[in-house]
C-alpha cells in the first residue's frame, strides 16, 4: 500500500510478468502511456506536472530497458543475480526470430526525447554562435558543423536519428557537391539533419544552404 | 449482521441517489428486507426516487430527540421490503452534524435488523460524509466517466484514506507525524495519504502494521454511470488498476450503467426508473451491477462504532 513508483522494479511499473515476451512488453508499454499520458482521463488531476513527467521518464527507461535483450539480461541480474542462468538456459531453448530491426530507438514522441528536444532548445537559445549563424544569409557546410558542434551532438546521432547515410552527412558538412545527391534530396537531407538539432525554422535554412551552394557553382 | 452499502463519489450528479434508489429497489424484489437512509445532509431527494412525496418523519427527528429510536423514523415506500429514512424535511444546519450525533447515528445504524442498508451520501468530502462512508468495509464510489468527477472521486478517496489514517492516531501522535511528514518532504510538497504512509512505516512501525491490515480488509467498489456509446469501456478496469497501483487501495470495479435519456424521464415523472422503463440498456446494466455486487460482498462487519 505504500510502494513509490519510482521504487518499483521495471516489471512491476509496466505490470507483466518476469518472462515477458517482446509483445507482451510493448503492449504493456502502450497500456501504461495511455494511462499516464497528460491527457488520459485515468491519471488526470492525480499527479502534479512534476509527479508525471518522472512517471513517464521512468516508464520510457522501463521499456527500452526490457525490450533490449542485452540490457534486459543485465537488468534482470541486477534485479535477481541468481535467476540469471536460469534465465539463460531457459531462452536457449525458445527458438527466436532474427533481430532485422533495431527495436531500441526511441520513438519521435516519447517523454524522454521531448525533454532532450527542451534541452537542445535552450542550448541553442542561449549560444551566441548558433545565434549568429541562423541569422546569416549564406549557410555553408562549416555553418552546420559549428553549430553541431555547439550543440555537443555526434553526427553518428543524426544519422541514427535521420536514417541518412553517414559519408552524405560528413559530405553536407563540408560542401563536397559533386558527391552530393540531386538538389531535391539534398534539401530534405538538410532539413531532417536541422530538425534533429532542434534548429527552426529548418526549411528556411535549408533553403539557404542549397542556394549557397548552387551560388558556388 | 446487515450488509451496509454507503454510496458515496466526490461530484454531485454523479447518480449517488439514483443508484441508492435502484439498487433498494432491486434488492426489495428479491425478497430482501432493504432500508434506504438519505445521509446526503442538507442536500436530500431520496425520498423523491423511491415515490415518498410527503415524508411524515425524517432522520432530523432523530437527531433532536423527537423521536427515541432511529427505528421509529422509518418509513414504508409504496414497494414492498423497501424502506426509508428521509431527509426531506431535515432542519436547515443538519450539513454540519455535530460528531457525537454521529455516532450516535452510526451506533443505531448497526443495531438495525435489515438485511442490506443503502446510505446514500452527499458529495464533497466533508468529515460527515467520509465517517458515513467508512462506517462500512463495502463502500461503494460513483463517478462517471468525466475528467471533473474522477478528479472528485480521487479527492474522495484520498480524503478517506488520511481520515483512516488519522483514526489510528492520537491527538498527539497526528501532530508529531505531522512534524515528521514535514521533516521528510518539505513544506512545498503536496501532503498526499501516499507520500504519508512510508514515513508512518519508518516512523511509527506498529502504527503501519495496523494501517496496513485495517485497509486490506477493506473492499469499496468503483461504478461508472452514465456511460455513453463513445466512451472507454475498460475505463473503470483501469481506474481500479491506477488507484491499487498508486494509493494502494483495493477498489474493485464493479460495473457500467449506460447513459439512458429515460432516466431524466423517470426522475421527471418521479416514479422508479426500473420499473418505468424495465427494458432499457441501463436497467439493465443495474440488475447486472446488483447480481454481482451482491456475490461479491462477503460477510461485513459496522466498524470501530459499536
Amino acid at each position: 500500500m505504500e510502494k513509490d513508483f519510482d521504487r518499483m522494479n521495471y516489471y512491476e511499473m509496466l505490470d507483466i510478468e518476469r518472462n515477458a515476451t517482446a509483445a507482451q512488453i510493448r503492449a504493456a508499454y502502450n497500456a501504461a502511456l495511455q494511462m499516464y499520458q497528460p491527457d488520459s482521463m485515468v491519471s488526470y488531476s492525480f499527479f502534479s506536472r512534476d509527479e508525471r513527467e518522472k512517471i513517464l521518464t521512468l516508464l520510457d527507461k522501463a521499456y527500452f530497458t526490457l525490450i533490449n535483450e542485452a540490457q534486459r539480461t543485465r537488468y534482470d541480474g541486477e534485479l535477481d543475480p541468481s535467476a540469471i542462468s536460469e534465465s539463460g538456459e531457459k531462452s536457449a531453448a525458445v527458438k527466436k526470430p532474427v533481430n532485422i530491426f533495431e527495436i531500441n530507438r526511441q520513438q519521435l514522441n516519447s517523454p524522454a526525447r521531448k525533454i532532450q528536444n527542451a534541452e537542445l532548445k535552450a542550448k541553442i537559445a542561449q549560444n551566441p554562435l548558433i545565434q549568429e549563424i541562423m541569422a546569416r544569409q549564406e549557410i555553408s557546410g562549416a555553418d552546420l558543423k559549428a553549430m553541431r558542434t555547439g550543440l555537443g551532438v555526434a553526427i553518428e546521432k543524426i544519422q541514427q536519428e535521420t536514417k541518412i547515410r553517414l559519408d552524405y552527412l560528413h559530405d553536407i558538412e563540408e560542401g563536397k557537391t559533386d558527391k552530393l545527391p540531386a538538389a531535391v534530396f539534398l534539401k530534405g537531407f538538410v532539413r531532417a539533419y536541422l530538425k534533429s538539432l532542434c534548429i527552426e525554422p529548418a526549411d528556411a535554412i535549408s533553403v539557404r544552404y542549397i542556394d549557397a551552394l548552387q551560388r558556388k557553382n | 449482521m446487515a450488509h451496509i452499502w454507503p454510496i458515496g463519489g466526490g461530484k454531485g450528479g454523479s447518480g449517488k441517489s439514483f443508484l441508492a434508489s435502484s439498487l433498494g429497489r432491486l434488492l426489495a424484489k428479491s425478497g430482501k428486507q432493504t432500508l434506504l437512509i438519505d445521509l446526503d445532509l442538507g442536500a436530500a431527494n431520496l425520498h423523491t426516487m423511491v415515490d415518498v412525496p410527503y415524508p411524515e418523519k425524517c432522520f432530523s427527528d432523530f437527531v433532536t430527540k423527537k423521536i427515541p429510536n432511529l427505528e421509529n423514523a422509518i418509513l414504508e415506500t409504496p414497494f414492498p421490503n423497501l424502506f426509508l429514512i428521509s431527509g426531506a424535511h431535515d432542519s436547515l444546519d443538519i450539513a454540519n452534524l455535530p460528531y457525537e450525533q454521529k455516532i450516535k447515528t452510526l451506533q443505531a445504524i448497526g443495531k438495525l435488523k435489515y438485511d442490506y442498508i443503502i446510505l446514500d451520501l452527499g458529495a464533497g468530502t466533508a468529515f460527515n460524509t467520509i465517517d458515513f462512508f467508512l462506517a462500512s468495509h463495502n463502500g461503494i464510489f460513483i463517478t462517471t466517466p468525466e475528467p471533473t468527477s474522477i478528479e472528485n472521486v480521487y479527492r474522495l478517496m484520498r480524503a478517506i484514506y488520511l481520515r483512516r489514517i488519522r483514526h489510528f492516531f492520537s491527538a498527539n501522535d497526528f501532530k508529531a507525524l505531522g512534524r515528521k511528514v514535514k521533516e521528510h518532504l518539505g513544506d512545498d510538497s503536496r501532503h498526499q495519504p501516499e507520500n504519508i504512509v512510508p514515513i508512518i512505516k519508518k516512523e511509527f512501525p506498529e502504527k503501519y502494521a495496523l494501517i496496513k491490515k485495517d485497509f486490506n480488509a477493506f473492499c469499496f467498489k468503483l461504478v461508472l454511470n452514465q456511460v455513453r456509446k463513445q466512451d472507454n469501456a475498460a475505463l473503470g478496469e483501469q481506474i481500479c488498476k491506477f488507484i491499487k497501483k498508486h494509493l494502494g487501495i483495493n477498489v474493485d470495479f464493479a460495473g457500467n450503467i449506460s447513459y439512458d435519456e429515460h432516466v431524466h424521464d423517470a426522475i421527471c415523472q418521479r416514479v422508479c426508473f426500473l420499473d418505468r422503463y424495465p427494458h432499457t440498456r441501463a436497467a439493465n446494466d443495474l440488475r447486472v451491477l446488483n447480481r454481482t455486487m451482491s456475490n461479491a460482498f462477503g460477510e461485513q462487519m459496522m466498524l470501530n462504532y459499536l
